[in-house]
């Protein structure tokens, strides 16, 4: 559905010479995000450059029912930023200022446009950093941060984008710029910033947020431990976990991956290697210290191939490593992959890694892992041969199945990537009718109109946007009513 | 009693069973909530049970009080209506223990102390200590998102609540959130129900995630000779890589009130960690102490049971005001000055998150509300907010207990209301805005 004329020409009026894309070419670069399975592209793409010019966009939008989907750095996972219904794609690139650094109370205020490590960057002398670290913080936007929640390798003990928001600006469905929340905490009433975060633009349109600062921890240390098979290893992360440390990131790389590793660049892990463990501590020095050396001698006492404890930063770089080209080396593995974000309670690794084998043997798939094995947060890649239909219908079934068995372990669809038009399909598996009848609602509130990011973060019912129908109590008979 | 409400009562003794439900004179008189008693008092044994009341609530157009331990009933607007108070006190049971995944599952009416008990021999915790609360509910507490003095380190119950279970107005039984540390799997609904004050829905069951007890604590005291002083000593331990526990300041009032030194200011602090770093920590905060001319005391074990008690007890009026940490001081001040006709001014403060408790004796309900308005006036600029968390009857009435919401952020929360609860049967007209 092309934007009607009226439409489009309001559109360039507010946001100025160049400040919209409607030329075909100029589209299809909007047309995914890094879920390139789905494409969508939008019929114009506007830049705004102020908060007002985003409100006004969506008084447009809304009166001429045209659908909304914002759109950072692009480089979610799970096809959030496309336009699967066509209409307008709010690109905040434009909109990438820190707009206050305010450190004796701890937080900055940032428009959601801005890389994430950025804010980092501008804090890191002074002693300060922005906690969430998804793997992408190098180019992936706060205000995506905000919109699906993200994680990274250190939320484990520092918590995932949530915890660091402490406020947003926000244009809602209505077309209404609302603050949420701020420099103070504790506003009475409902914590809508908290309900907001990770509304995956279903809600609105984020125009700035206000982040918490973190203190920068006296010490760092790495321990890197190889192990034979990623079971021992699994079982060598709840030693750790049970024995009370909260490690800053506990990761864990499996065979295929170190393989891929060892075939590039190398970072040298140990041949015959089943898994590989990444223990990060950080705090006060002496806790530092005492904990890594516990970290280790647990490694060892559990049959470890190798562990090593990074002396330096520079040591530390090269352990981590390997984890951070982890991605890119699985390239060396296959041409294309399916990529899961499943959570299984902690206690349950061994069993979902066992399972998750006996899922690749039966689909004769190979299944590589690189995760966040602290939190229990699997990103298993079901590598598959795109240029075989056959294959990617056998991944599809392998990745539905390893899903399955996730929730059964009581698990989690999604930890950190969000849901996008990807997994919200899955959201049945772990919520009922009930719950999903309340998520419609909730999100009625905001968007009454049914613009914003539609298609997204939730399944589309049979029958309707509203068709799931919650069991109310069967109340018996009686002479009351 | 009419022939109408003789008839629900016995529809809501059908559902509860006969010992789960309270008309006589003195069980009412003593669910009273602001004065005002139910008509019933129903005490579910299960969450369907629970949700079934609730169904019949709805229907009838009774408006139903949730209710944990009771510690809190005067957070809120007087009520103009109570018929049922759903005592959730029977909803007890520490439903599961997962020490390896550091979660625990209860339901709503399990008190902080009952898991704690539990929790410990694990060496684990769940690090909230709103005061009083080992006996109040964990429900009660996420309702009412009330905090302690551990929050400077491990936030609020908006941080550690993973899942939650909950009876929608209609009665329908829901869930949110997940069972695991880590999901954004559809809307986080336990951020939305922490701190509604039952308003959209009953919580039944809390999933939350748990933290290991430390190997190590120890706290002190610094004396200080002015509010300034303890908030240029705390943002020094702030501004620095020390992890304290807890951070708080406190007037000459709270230092007295907790049998700790006399001085005009202090500053407690505890930290938490493996021995040699709790060590390392105290020397750089008795360094810190030094420069700044404070007189450190370590304190013992007990101190923070103590501490509790005293907050727990403070005041017959107690207000909480949130500011931003860089103006503790002055924020302490205005406190002491609005509040200085009601008599000895206890304050305390999470100098991190410059949250403050002031806790001010018996006085006449205009005075107290025009301090409120005093310090609403002076909190305005910043974003602030002054929250009447105990107070007369008789001032709740008069001044309203939340403090205005901007009108953007309101209509979104009535939005809520009128979506989740049409027919005002949850907690009406106890909170923000008359919601």
């Amino acid at each position: 559905m092309a934007l009607s004329h009226e439409v489009a020409s309001e559109l360039e009026r507010i946001l100025g010479a160049g400040g919209l894309v409607l030329t075909p070419e100029g589209r299809l670069v909007y047309e995914c995000d890094m879920h390139t399975f789905y494409k969508g592209a939008p019929d114009a793409v506007a830049l705004p450059a102020r908060a007002e010019q985003v409100q006004a966009i969506v008084r447009v939008c809304r009166a001429a029912k045209v659908p909304i989907v914002p759109r950072g750095s692009g480089t979610g996972l799970i096809g959030g930023a496309m336009a699967p219904q066509g209409g307008v794609m709010v690109s905040m690139n434009r909109m990438a200022s820190i707009l206050e650094v305010d450190l004796p109370n701890r937080c900055a205020t940032v428009q959601p446009g801005l890389i994430n490590l950025w804010l980092t960057n501008a804090v890191r002398e002074r002693g300060w950093f922005f906690a969430p670290d998804p793997s992408s913080q190098m180019v992936s936007s706060i205000g995506g941060n905000v919109s699906t929640n993200a994680g990274g390798p250190h939320c484990l003990k520092y918590g995932i984008t949530t915890n660091h928001v402490l406020g947003l600006e926000v244009v809602t469905g209505h077309g209404e710029l609302v603050q949420l929340g701020g420099k103070t905490v504790d506003r009475p009433g409902y914590d809508l910033t908290g309900v907001t975060v990770g509304s995956e633009g279903t809600f609105g349109l984020v125009t700035a947020i206000t982040v918490r600062l973190t203190h920068l921890p006296e010490a760092v240390k790495t321990v890197l431990a190889a192990f034979r098979t990623v079971v021992e290893a699994s079982e060598t992360v709840s030693a750790i976990i049970a024995s009370g440390m909260v490690p800053a990131a506990l990761e864990m790389l499996d065979e295929a991956i170190i393989s891929a590793i060892n075939a590039g660049t190398g970072a040298g892990y140990p041949e015959g290697a089943g898994a590989v463990l990444l223990i990060e501590l950080d705090g006060p020095s002496a806790e530092v210290e005492d904990q890594a050396g516990r970290a280790a001698a647990m490694c060892r006492e559990r049959g470890a191939l190798s562990v090593s404890v990074a002396r330096d930063e520079a040591e530390r770089a090269l352990l981590w490593k390997g984890r951070k080209e982890a991605a890119g080396a699985v390239g060396r593995l296959t041409a294309a992959y399916l990529l899961q974000d499943a959570v299984v309670p902690r206690s349950k690794l061994p069993q979902i890694m066992r399972e998750m084998v006996a899922i690749g043997e039966r689909y004769r798939l190979r299944i590589a892992n690189v995760f966040h094995a602290g939190d229990g947060n699997l990103h298993p890649m079901i590598c598959y041969d795109d240029r075989r239909p056959d294959e990617l219908a056998r991944a599809k079934d392998a990745n539905e199945e390893l899903l399955r068995a996730c929730i059964a372990l009581g698990g989690s669809v999604t930890g950190e990537h969000g849901n996008g038009l990807d997994k919200s399909k899955n959201l049945p598996l772990q919520y009922a009718e009930a719950d999903l009848n309340f998520m419609y609602r909730l999100r009625r509130v905001f968007d009454p109109d049914h613009l914003m990011n539609p298609g997204k973060l939730l399944p589309t019912h049979p029958a309707c946007g509203e068709g799931f129908r919650p069991q109310r109590p069967v109340l018996p008979a009686g002479t009351w009513v | 009693m009419s022939p109408a409400a003789r008839a629900l009562a016995g529809a809501l003794g059908a559902l509860v069973g006969p010992a789960g439900i309270g008309e006589s004179e003195a069980a009412r008189a003593a669910a009273a909530v602001d004065g005002r008693p139910p008509r019933w008092v129903v005490r579910p044994r299960t969450v369907d049970e629970a949700a079934a009341v609730v169904a019949l609530a709805h229907d009838e157009g009774l408006a139903v009080v949730p209710r944990g331990a009771g510690t809190a009933l005067g957070l809120g607007v007087p009520p103009e209506r109570v018929d049922v108070v759903l005592d959730l006190g029977g909803l007890d049971a520490i439903l599961e223990h997962n020490p390896e995944d550091m979660t625990v599952t209860v339901q709503a009416g399990v008190t902080g102390g009952a898991l704690a008990a539990r929790l410990a021999g694990h060496r684990q915790t769940l690090p909230l200590d709103p005061p009083g609360w080992a006996t109040r509910t964990l429900g009660g507490i996420a309702a009412t998102a009330a905090s302690g003095p551990v929050r400077a380190r491990y936030g609020t119950m908006r941080d550690l609540l993973l899942g939650v279970r909950f009876v929608q107005a209609d009665g329908v039984i829901t869930w949110g959130g997940a069972r695991v540390v880590k999901s954004v799997t559809g809307y986080d609904i336990p951020k939305l129900l922490v701190g509604s004050l039952g308003t959209l829905a009953v919580l039944a069951e809390l999933t939350l995630r748990l933290h290991p007890l430390p190997d190590a604590q120890a706290t002190c005291v610094v004396a200080l000779d002015g509010l300034e002083e303890a908030q240029a000593l705390a943002a020094t331990v702030m501004d620095s890589a020390l992890q304290p526990s807890r951070l708080e300041v406190l007037n000459a009032g709270a230092l007295r009130a907790s049998n700790l030194p006399p001085a005009a200011a202090g500053v407690v602090a505890s930290f938490g960690s493996v021995a040699p770093a709790v060590r390392a920590q105290q020397a750089a905060l008795a360094g810190a102490a030094a420069r700044a001319r404070g007189r450190l005391e370590t304190l013992g074990p007990g101190f923070w049971k103590s501490y509790d008690r005293m907050l727990a007890l403070t005041g017959s009026t107690v207000l909480r005001i949130a500011m931003p940490a860089s103006r503790l001081a002055e924020t302490l001040a205005a406190a002491q000055a609005a509040m200085a006709d009601v008599g000895d001014v206890v304050a305390t403060a999470c100098a991190p998150l410059g949250v403050v408790r002031v806790g001010a004796g018996q006085a006449e309900a205009p005075a107290l509300a025009d301090a409120v308005q005093r310090l609403r006036a002076f909190v305005a600029g910043d974003g602030g907010s002054v929250v009447v968390e105990r107070g007369p009857v008789a001032l709740r009435a008069a001044v309203d207990p939340w403090g205005p919401v901007p009108a953007a952020a309101l209509a979104l929360m009535r939005g809520l209301k009128q979506e989740f609860d049409p027919r005002q049967t949850l907690n009406p007209g106890r909170f923000v805005g008359g919601i």
